[in-house]
């Protein structure tokens, strides 16, 4: 049984069972890569396995092993870019400009999804698209997105992460945002 | 120099994304919401940068749910499981 009561940890035997599955889909949708997300699983566990003596019980379990794996991912995400310089390539510029004519406006603009947006949210196939098309993105958006959007880390921290300038970070999270709706739309309602 | 009222659909594109990061000038806000007031499609456009915003949370709350979509392979399961017997 899990140990949620916090305080005490349950057998590391037990871990895998209990929150492998949970600990293999967060980090999935953080670094968009399976064999990557199977390592940080990995690694998250055999760290919390010799950590587990300093497990201050202060959170559950779950809480703890998550921490654990976001520093994780955020480690494998600086190591990944720390020589990787940013190229405009990485944009896709062109199908960004294709959506606008030359005074700027919206040449096939953006359409109405739903009428009711909450409604939509619980619609399997929507957010099979959703997922879908962040498996599309330049891999660098997609992380500077997921880390935007999924951990609220601030526009600061991703430069960091993501070894960009200020000015690039806003850049890649519109078209990131941009081709995603992009995506979305053209496949939700063909 | 951008005149803030006369935004172009392009220009409002960018900054609906930015005001989602940041908070900008209430002379930027006001642009925006005044080219909102008058362009339909860009109105689109927000709302589906904010129902991606809301997918993700979604998305991100399914993990947490027993019928949740991915797996710990197999594999990658059993040599955890073994690596670990001896640990109680």
């Amino acid at each position: 049984m899990p140990a949620d009561d916090a305080s005490t940890l349950s057998p590391p035997s037990a871990w895998v069972d209990t929150y492998g599955d949970y600990l293999y889909g967060f980090a999935f949708y953080r670094v968009q890569d399976e064999e990557l997300a199977r390592e940080l699983v990995q690694d998250t566990l055999l760290a919390a396995l010799k950590a587990k003596d300093s497990f201050a019980g202060r959170g559950s379990e779950k809480t703890w092993l998550t921490g654990i794996l976001k520093h994780k991912i955020i480690d494998s995400l600086r190591r990944k870019y720390r020589d990787a310089v940013f190229e405009d390539q990485e944009l896709d510029e062109r199908k960004m400009h294709d959506s606008f004519d030359h005074n700027g406006r919206w040449k096939t603009g953006p359409a109405q999804w739903a009428s009711d947006p909450e409604r939509l949210l619980e619609q399997k196939a929507f957010l099979d698209i959703i997922r879908k098309c962040l498996l599309e993105l330049p891999e660098r958006s997609a992380h500077a997105l997921s880390l935007r959007e999924l951990e609220g880390e601030s526009t600061q921290t991703i430069c960091k992460v993501l070894n960009v300038t200020a000015t690039n970070v806003w850049v890649i999270l519109h078209r990131a945002r941009f081709l995603m709706r992009k995506c979305i739309e053209t496949k939700w309602l063909e | 120099m951008i005149n803030h009222w006369t935004f172009r659909c392009k220009d409002v594109a960018m900054l609906i994304s930015r005001s989602m990061d940041e908070k900008m000038p209430l002379r930027i806000r006001m642009g925006i919401r005044f080219h909102l007031m008058m362009c339909s499609l860009c109105r689109n456009y927000k709302k589906q940068l904010w129902i991606i915003h809301k997918a993700f949370q979604k998305l991100d709350s399914m993990e947490r749910s027993p019928d949740r979509p991915l797996r710990l392979p197999d594999t990658v399961r059993q040599k955890l499981i073994d690596l670990f017997k001896d640990h109680g």
